[in-house]
């Protein structure tokens, strides 16, 4: 299975009056897997569905594989149905009166492919989702995550150039969740098939993606693979969206005006060495410093890019980490540190972190 | 090829097929309706069109009838008072009390629905006419003076109406009793209330609008009753609106202005009213309705389940049971009797029935409407509803406004303005078969789509997305996804279509020729002609195959509710 390509420019979606996407662009790759992140109602799954074709958007173009698909300017606007792309929906859309083999055969049987053909390719989809010991049940009573697997291989069964998901996985449950983000992974990686798909969950994103794409009420905040996103976040809503991060206020202080070093005064006898992953333009107000990039202990303050010290208001224990409400000179930070490195309420600790993990945001 | 196919876009083929709907639902539905109103102003010579004179003389005539118009606001008042009386009662002893057999005694509450208002009344007329009556004679026999009841009377028509009301009423109201949310009453409980009080302070104010919604549908429905007001009403000379424009029109020679100005008349108080129904319940939705399907907790109610038990055993007895009887009595009678050492047992009447060409034909022509319409509408109906339900065509608001219009149209009134529009209308379908069916359609079309849109609604929209997705074009995918997810709607609508065509009375009455006779009609001619045997058999032979397609539809929804979970 080869992929297609996806490319999107200056999309634009409304609703009645209501404006839905507010002309963005982005491309998708052969074979890669991009996702769009962002809260519910920041248009992630509205730009989905103009590139299935079950949206008609009011301005811009989107061609798949080289095909123009939708342009406003040459009025063109290709049904779904002759796309040729493939999805897999959030209620998983599994046709409740028909068996596992029917539903997974649809796309092949629409193509009017030899019967020989439609029965290996199903086989071939079954076993890659391992439902083939289902695969003559009918489909009204199968279970959630078994309905899952099956609108997958609906999904994959006729080599489609491009597979969208609409949040596939939210209504599993945590647990299942976890199990299918890593076989979703795994298939996408084995079949090559160019992905672009839709979640509001930030893990689920930059666990399974090749390149994530934040959006926010309409428009892109942030395109990046996932280590950039969290590592290098451009704005405070990606900061604040993905991941959990201190956000900080502030100015800088000397007018640098090359990506790289630069000074961030927080207040009065505070200054924070940052980093500028964009040509600062001066009026910066934010730095973000991720929770888990913050060091705690009661080490000497030498060497390190910057230190402070401060006391422990409030410790929460979540298992997998312990997140401590620190009273610093800036304020106040939260802090996540391993479940090994235990501090009480009240005590007094040093903290210290990188020149790297202290982004200086552009807006 | 793909270029070209794909180019083709703004004004769709869609919005041209939308458009042609919408026009041809505006001919059938709303230019009877202009035409009637036309007529009803026109005091020149009524054969002629346009109207060479207009005025308001008929309209005033009817100041002068006002006895008809007190006559009518009396039977459908009281008839509403009774019926909500039954609903009521039966729904919170059904859903709010531990009855015994409840999911049994629900499902026989519902029978009376299937029993039309023509049955009942030509059964209670001989259940309770006066001194020949069942009761009257039983009632004689204890040693009593005079007669108990009198089925030829205002009051013995709003009981036969209020008989067959009453499920409609039963059902409106436990459909409200029973989408309220336990948990509205249960914190009231743990606030310290108890149960009478919860009752008067949270259930009833909360079931309100439900009753007040139901009573409001119901009332509509008596304002536009006509058989019960023929059969029980023409002999005591007790006449109501519809049986007056029938008058108008059958008395020689027919006064059609008077016919058209009382059913404009009766119309708009009709439309009026189910217009409050349409913002009552709309405000009553946010109350109790959330949604979500709940078992209400049933209240203990000690020795008064037994007593609630019989009475809604007593409904099911008095409104399909003893009718049901009493016909089948009679119909094997010489002589219609109910002293039996008198009776002569025969089977002439049904040899009359079946043998009988005029009779025969009428029968057979109501097959043949039944399947026909039923068929042949129901499929127009599931295009209708996938325009409505379904695409985003511009215009669809309007669309399903005007096909549920009807259902505000009094069936006699529409069955007027039918006759006065296709007399003048040179495409000659008059007095045949095809304007029946074309009426029998229009009036049903609010029954036919409601069921379908009850389970469009119900089918997520990506099931038919996928199949979209998947490549399927919109034939393919209608008739792959859509139609068979649609099925037990299909059937649903297909059956009720069919019932409710085998009984049409009221928009027949007026449209029947020589070559075109069905059966309500024919039952009514022959109780005219004062065989109340036949029109027995008769009623019996229609409420037969109207039985036996309930339990086909019975049968069919307990398979499909197996099938799709």
């Amino acid at each position: 299975m080869s992929g297609g390509t996806i490319e999107i420019t200056d999309l634009a979606v409304r609703y009645g009056a209501v404006p839905a996407v507010n002309g963005i662009s982005f491309t998708v790759g052969q074979g890669e897997h991009v996702t769009l992140l962002g809260p519910s109602g920041c248009g992630k799954t509205t730009t989905l569905r103009a590139v299935a074709g079950l949206e008609e958007p009011v301005g811009g173009s989107i061609r798949i594989d080289g095909e123009t698909v939708f342009s406003t300017a040459q009025r063109r606007n290709v049904p779904t149905e002759r796309r040729g792309v493939s999805m897999v929906f959030q209620s998983y859309a599994v046709w409740p009166h028909m068996s596992v083999v029917e539903n997974v055969a649809y796309g092949l049987r629409v193509r009017k492919l030899p019967r020989a053909q439609v029965a290996e390719a199903v086989e071939r989809a079954l076993d890659l989702v391992q439902m083939r010991s289902l695969a003559d049940r009918s489909a009204a009573l199968l279970s959630g995550g078994q309905q899952q697997r099956v609108a997958l291989a609906r999904a994959i069964a006729f080599s489609p150039t491009v597979l969208l998901f609409d949040e596939p996985l939210s209504n599993l449950d945590a647990k299942l969740r976890a199990e299918m983000r890593v076989e979703l992974r795994a298939l996408q990686r084995r079949l090559g098939v160019t992905s672009l798909y839709v979640t509001h969950d930030q893990e689920e994103a930059l666990a399974i993606s090749d390149r994530v794409i934040v959006m926010n009420v309409g428009g892109i905040e942030q395109i990046g693979a996932p280590e950039d996103i969290y590592n290098r976040p451009k704005t405070r809503f990606v900061a604040d969206f993905v991941g959990s991060a201190n956000l900080i206020g502030g100015r800088i202080t000397a007018a640098a005006t090359t990506p790289g070093p630069v000074n961030f005064e927080v207040a009065a006898g505070l200054t924070l060495q940052a980093w500028a992953a964009h040509a600062p333009h001066g009026n910066e107000s934010h730095v973000a410093i991720r929770t888990a990039y913050i060091d705690m202990g009661s080490f000497t303050p030498d060497g390190k890019d910057n230190c402070a010290s401060g006391t422990i208001r409030q410790r929460l224990f979540h298992g997998d980490f312990i997140q401590y409400i620190v009273h610093w000179p800036g304020g106040e930070l939260t802090v996540r540190r391993p479940p090994t490195e235990l501090f009480d309420e009240g005590a007094a600790v040093t903290l210290s972190f990188a020149r790297e993990h202290c982004i200086l945001l552009e807006g | 090829m793909r270029d070209r196919r794909a180019r083709l876009k703004l004004p769709s083929s869609q919005d041209a097929v939308s458009v042609l709907v919408l026009v041809f639902c505006c001919v059938l539905v709303l230019y009877p309706m202009v035409y009637l109103v036309v007529l009803s102003v026109n005091v020149g010579d009524p054969l002629t069109f346009p109207p060479e004179e207009l005025g308001i003389e008929h309209y005033q005539d009817l100041l002068e009838s006002w006895q008809v118009i007190a006559n009518t606001a009396f039977v459908a008042c009281i008839a509403t008072v009774m019926a909500i009386l039954i609903g009521f009662l039966a729904a919170w002893a059904l859903t709010r009390t531990q009855l015994p057999g409840v999911a049994w005694l629900e499902r026989l509450m519902q029978l009376p629905y299937y029993m039309t208002p023509l049955v009942g009344a030509l059964a209670w007329s001989i259940l309770a006419a006066p001194r020949t009556g069942f009761l009257n004679q039983l009632w004689h026999a204890v040693g009593a003076g005079g007669d108990l009841v009198n089925a030829y009377s205002a009051w013995g028509i709003a009981w036969v109406m209020a008989l067959f009301e009453g499920t409609v009423a039963f059902v409106m109201i436990s459909a409200a009793m029973k989408s309220m949310d336990p948990a509205l009453e249960e914190s009231a409980r743990v606030l310290g209330a108890g149960k009478w009080r919860v009752m008067l302070t949270v259930t009833l104010p909360l079931v309100l609008p439900g009753v007040a919604g139901a009573a409001v549908f119901v009332f509509a429905e008596m304002l536009g009753s006509f058989a019960a007001a023929f059969v029980l009403g023409i002999p005591a000379r007790f006449v109501v609106i519809t049986t007056a424009i029938w008058q108008a029109v059958t008395m020689y020679p027919s006064d059609y202005g008077r016919a058209a100005a009382l059913g404009i008349g009766l119309f708009a108080v009709m439309f009026l009213t189910l217009s409050l129904y349409r913002a009552a319940i709309r405000r009553g939705h946010f109350a109790t309705i959330s949604g979500k399907a709940f078992r209400p907790r049933a209240m203990q109610v000690g020795r008064l389940a037994w007593i609630l038990f019989a009475l809604c055993l007593a409904y099911v007895i008095a409104a399909v049971v003893l009718p049901l009887a009493v016909l089948l009595l009679t119909s094997f009678e010489r002589f219609a009797t109910v002293i039996l050492p008198q009776a002569e047992f025969t089977l002439a009447n049904y040899e009359t029935a079946f043998g009988f060409t005029a009779i025969r034909l009428a029968l057979t022509n109501s097959l043949i409407l039944g399947v026909g319409v039923a068929t042949v509408g129901v499929a127009i109906m599931t295009v209708l509803v996938w325009i409505i339900y379904r695409s985003r065509a511009p215009g669809h608001g309007a669309i399903e406004y005007l096909v549920m219009f009807p259902q505000a149209v009094p069936r006699l009134v529409f069955g007027l303005a039918l006759m006065q529009v296709w007399l003048i209308i040179p495409i000659p379908i008059y007095g045949t078969l095809w304007l029946m069916a074309l009426a029998y359609f229009t009036v049903l079309m609010p029954l036919g789509v409601r069921t379908l849109a009850g389970v469009a609604l119900q089918i997520d929209k990506s099931l038919e997305e996928c199949a979209r997705v998947c490549g399927a074009s919109w034939g393919y995918r209608m008739r792959t996804v859509t139609l068979p997810l649609m099925r037990p709607g299909i059937i649903a609508a297909w059956l009720l279509v069919f019932i409710a065509s085998v009984r049409e009375l009221g928009v027949s009455i007026f449209l029947v020729g020589s070559n075109a006779k069905v059966i309500a009609p024919s039952i009514i001619d022959a109780w005219l002609s004062s065989s109340s045997t036949l029109s027995s058999a008769l009623a019996l032979i229609q409420s037969a195959a109207v039985f036996i397609a309930l339990t086909i539809m019975l049968h069919a929804a307990r398979r499909y509710s197996r099938e799709l979970p």
